[in-house]
């Protein structure tokens, strides 16, 4: 099992649910984050004060899928995510020893 | 522990099939309240058989000894899986070693019986004399009947003993009950609004039936008499008998379905008691479809509703100092804000510990409850003080509700009575007893397709209703500091809040936002706006705060809905800018989202989320400051605002056009029709006079407004005017048109309060002006002769601050000054800015706090500044400000 954890503009949230959901991936958890990568941020002025956004809004999207599904979730969430301007955020693919259902006590892979 | 039905033999068998034959009744359409009775009455016979045939072979206890039945089995409400409480009560003279083990085998006995026994064992003096720390025990023993045993025990204890002991520690008791339950209320957020409510402990459930009773009956216990609560025969006790009754059905609904002692009405037994019209009057005769879950629920928040304002008028009764939580505030608050008011004139009601209270009808001047008159300003006054209405007040107001209607003039008088109720701090919850006497949709009959509407999803915690008095909660609540995780957000948007306008028609809005829901076509929002429409009507609003009103309730999605796009990315924010329009409908709808989306839910606005709105609202501000310039009327722009002037000014299509023809347009989306109607009235007299003015007085702020040719030196001369006064500019704009008219409008404060003490030198102001902008006098002269006020420290030092922008406009540079707030800036700024040879295009002046902040789009000889004359002007403007501030 594979855990995708995909920080991406809040946005393309919507978007890269459904395209997740078509694919057969249910489960997921959504974060509401702020953020940075190299781009860093700006500073705006406004009625005599000065705002700095250096950390921009992020949503931060966790599922985890069977191995087999990995490539296909990641590439679901690069087609509709991706705007090639910079912000779109990027995706970290990590191993999932076990995965339990706490209502059932069901493991593996059916417990996704 | 397993309540065993299965029939069998003997006291035990005969209990069992009764209590099976309680329960296929209650399946088959009996009532809630008829099943507790009934399986109370099953439980006597049970436990006094029992006891019976215990006495038979323990000569213990045939004396000295009471079985008591307590709490709710006190009252003969026993629910099919609540705990049944029973107390064996000993005489004095009883050991209470010696009936130790038969009490014992007896309650053994029922729990074979599966039953879920709660038993104690009281000496009488123990058990009359209260334990303050035990309070519980006290309130269970307020319910109490004599099941079997020592009769005289009994008699001993219930007409001697525990009278002697309320008497004594009522008051301790009233407290500690009081205490306990605003505990309980805030465990659930001090609301009956729950996804999943349990229908016991959350308020508005059972648990508050019981204080009630409790309330009454210790209330009872203190004057020595048999309790009574004032209205009890009334429409409202009606009421509340009624949602007693529904949740008796809803608990033992519950029981059964859970085989439990669970009262949570979670979604699937919603679903389940929907199908079933559970509590409700159709369900002996349904046999096929069930009602729709989220009409059941409603059904539901309307009773607990009812419980609930019961136990706030049983709390009202109670002396103020043992009012606990959130019914303390009410007394206290509202007592000091009163004594700090001087006595009103006679206007129908006074005010008694913390309570409105109507007057008598009197012959000659009628009955105040059927006055609108005395009934609106009541109302007004609750708002700003938070105190409640008397509930004999209340009853009198529902009795005369259609002779109040036939008294009622809509118009200016209705709006400005609902203005007042609606700006006070405390209006939400005046606006809810106004809701829940029917006194609501009497002014706002279309409020009443919203009462009790559940939107039934994971989102909405509140009833339609509900969330619309959270929002104006929420709204008012920006006005004070919080120290909540929101608290810095609700600050900052708190300042927005000062700088609204029209905020009664904010709070309107939000009044009215959802009321669209009730017609469930699916666009609720174009609903409501329509719905709006015919409120705006009878209030008479004229067609700008009609189109402030109907513009905010159309579009009061569209920010939450900008949110979900790239809120850095211009063209959302060129298409949100182009949904509001004007500064004042963007702070209005900034603000109400805030709140829209707080009243969602507790949980609903993040920190995250107020974030990114705020950085959507202060793009969209700054957007519209930088478009103003580029955005004229023109051949193919405005044509809308263009018709609704000439609409007003029939017969001069062509000279209005002309007129209009290169102003901004936000001249006209700032402008009611009649108002650009009289300043172009004004340059039609220019041949008379080319100084046309326009004054109006205000006790707050003034405002005066100047139609003239536009020439150099022109804002200059007229901020110069104004600071000779001792006027302070807070806000100020100027517009011109292709013609080179000029309409430039100030809002000032009257600095030395001339105009407020001297009615007579309104009109020696305005000739003054009106001198020193036809060139009859000396603006310098005038200056050199005014008054200087010591100026106080400020607050908040404001750093000045020029900056430039040369993107936003195709034709003009845009130049925006911040700096301290004090009299005469805009004369130096402005005179900075003629000195340099700048023409000002468009001027928009605004203050808050003590910030100045000024936005300017000049051009020189017709063109943008190039860099070095920005550099000098800069240096010339820091200059000025600094020289005034002296």
């Amino acid at each position: 099992m594979q855990k995708i954890e995909a920080v991406i503009q809040p946005s393309k949230l919507d978007a890269v649910k459904d395209a997740l959901v078509e694919i057969g991936v249910q489960g997921m958890t959504i974060t509401e984050a702020r953020g940075h990568g190299r781009q860093k941020g700006h500073t705006e002025f406004y009625r005599g004060r000065e705002y700095s956004v250096d950390l921009l809004p992020k949503v931060k999207l966790e599922t985890v899928v069977s191995d087999e599904m990995k490539d296909k979730a990641v590439d679901a969430i690069m087609a509709v995510a991706r705007t090639g301007t910079i912000g779109d955020g990027k995706i970290f693919v990590t191993r999932v020893d076990e995965a339990i259902r706490i209502r059932n006590d069901e493991r593996g892979e059916v417990a996704l | 522990m397993q309540n065993d039905e299965t029939p069998g033999n003997g006291i035990r068998g005969e209990y069992q099939r009764r209590m099976l034959a309680i329960r296929d009744a209650f399946e088959a359409g009996a009532t809630g309240a008829a099943t507790i009775a009934a399986r109370a009455q099953a439980m006597d016979e049970l436990i006094v058989g029992v006891w019976s045939q215990a006495t038979e072979t323990t000569p213990e206890l045939r004396s000295g000894i009471a079985l008591v039945a307590l709490g709710g089995y006190g009252r003969s409400e026993l629910f099919p899986y609540s705990d049944v409480d029973v107390m064996y009560l000993l005489d004095g003279k009883v050991s209470e070693e010696r009936v130790k083990q038969p009490i014992r085998r007896i309650s053994q006995e029922l729990w074979d019986c599966g039953i879920r026994l709660s038993p104690l064992t009281r000496k009488r003096s123990e058990a009359e004399r209260f334990d303050p720390d035990n309070v519980e025990f006290a309130l269970s023993s307020l319910d109490h009947r004599l099941l079997a045993g020592d009769a005289a025990v009994y008699e001993r204890f219930a007409r001697t003993g525990l009278p002697k002991m309320l008497e004594r520690d009522g008051k301790t008791i009233v407290q500690g009950l009081v205490d306990l339950t605003a505990e309980r209320h805030k465990k659930y957020g001090d609301t009956l609004f729950h996804l999943e409510p349990s229908i016991k402990d959350c308020p508005g459930g059972l648990r508050d039936v019981h204080v009630c009773a409790w309330l009454k009956t210790l209330a009872g216990a203190s004057t020595g008499t048999k309790a009574s609560v004032d209205g009890e025969q009334s429409v409202e006790g009606e009421e509340f008998r009624q949602a007693v009754e529904f949740l008796f059905s809803v608990r033992c609904f519950l029981h059964y379905r859970h085989d439990r002692d669970d009262n949570t009405l979670d979604w699937q037994a919603q679903d389940a008691a929907a199908g079933a019209w559970m509590g409700m009057e159709r369900r002996r005769a349904a046999r096929e479809g069930g009602a729709d879950a989220a009409y059941w629920m409603r059904q539901y928040f309307r009773h607990a509703r009812a419980v609930e304002r019961n136990l706030t008028h049983m709390l009202e009764v109670t002396p103020p100092k043992q009012r606990g939580g959130r019914w303390a505030v009410v007394g206290k608050a509202a007592l000091s804000k009163v004594r700090r008011q001087p006595e009103p004139a006679v206007v129908g009601y006074r005010v008694e510990n913390g309570r409105a209270v109507l007057g008598v009808a009197n012959g000659a001047a009628g009955d105040p409850a059927q006055d609108p008159e005395v009934v609106l300003p009541l109302f007004a006054a609750m708002s700003r003080t938070g105190y409640g209405l008397d509930r004999a007040s209340e009853e009198r107001m529902s009795q005369a509700l259609p002779l109040l209607s036939a008294h009622l003039e809509e118009g200016p008088v209705l709006w400005r009575h609902l203005q007042e109720i609606l700006l006070g701090a405390h209006a939400g919850n005046t606006l809810r007893a106004m809701h829940a006497l029917g006194i609501l949709e009497l002014l706002i009959p279309e409020f009443h397709g919203i009462d009790a509407l559940v939107i039934r999803d994971a989102y909405h915690r509140y009833t339609v209703d509900e969330h619309t008095m959270v929002l104006i909660d929420t709204l008012h609540g920006m006005e004070t500091p919080q120290t909540s995780p929101l608290g810095e957000w609700a600050g900052r948007f708190g300042g927005i809040l000062r700088d609204v306008q029209h905020g009664a028609l904010l709070y309107l809005g939000a009044l009215l936002h959802d009321t669209g829901k009730g017609r469930n076509t699916g666009d609720h929002a174009r609903e409501s706006a329509l719905m709006a429409e015919n409120v705006a009507g009878r209030l008479e609003l004229d067609a700008y705060e009609s189109e402030l009103l109907l513009g905010l309730i159309r579009n009061h999605l569209e920010m939450s809905a900008a949110l979900r796009r790239d809120i850095f990315d211009l063209e959302t924010v060129r298409a949100f800018a182009g949904k509001v329009q004007t500064p004042e409908a963007l702070r209005m709808l900034t603000l109400f989202t805030y709140a829209d989306i707080a009243a969602v839910h507790p949980d609903a606005l993040t920190p995250w989320k107020a974030e990114n709105l705020w950085r959507l609202y202060l793009a969209t501000a700054n957007y519209l400051d930088r478009s103003v310039d580029d955005e004229r009327v023109g051949a193919r722009v405005g044509k809308d605002l263009v018709r609704r002037v000439v609409g007003v000014l029939p017969g001069k299509k062509a000279e209005v056009e002309a007129f209009l023809e290169g102003f901004p347009e936000r001249y006209l989306r700032t402008r009611t029709p009649e108002q650009v109607r009289m300043h172009f009235e004004m340059a039609q007299r220019f041949a008379e006079d080319k100084v046309q003015l326009e004054f109006h007085y205000g006790p707050e702020t003034s405002e005066i407004t100047l139609v003239t040719p536009d020439r150099a030196m022109l804002f200059a001369d007229m901020a110069g005017a104004l600071a000779a006064w001792g006027m302070n500019i807070v806000t100020a704009d100027a517009f011109s048109n292709r013609q080179g008219v000029v309409v430039d409008n100030f809002r000032f404060t009257d600095t030395f309060r001339t105009l407020e003490m001297n009615a007579s030198e309104h009109a020696t102001f305005v000739k003054s002006v009106h001198d020193a902008m036809a060139g009859k006098a000396a603006v310098e002269k005038l200056l050199a002769g005014r008054r200087r006020g010591r100026r106080k420290a400020p607050k908040v030092v404001v750093q000045a601050r020029v900056d430039f922008d040369d993107e936003v406009s195709s034709h003009s540079t845009l130049l925006q000054v911040v700096a301290q707030d004090m009299p005469g800036l805009l004369r130096s700024v402005s005179q900075a800015l003629a000195s340099r040879g700048c023409n000002i295009e468009v001027a928009l002046v605004d203050t808050e706090g003590e910030t100045a902040i000024d936005v300017f789009y000049v051009t020189r000889h017709g063109a943008k500044l190039d860099p070095d004359q920005q550099r000098e002007l800069k240096k010339e403007l820091l200059k000025a400000i600094e020289a005034n501030a002296g």
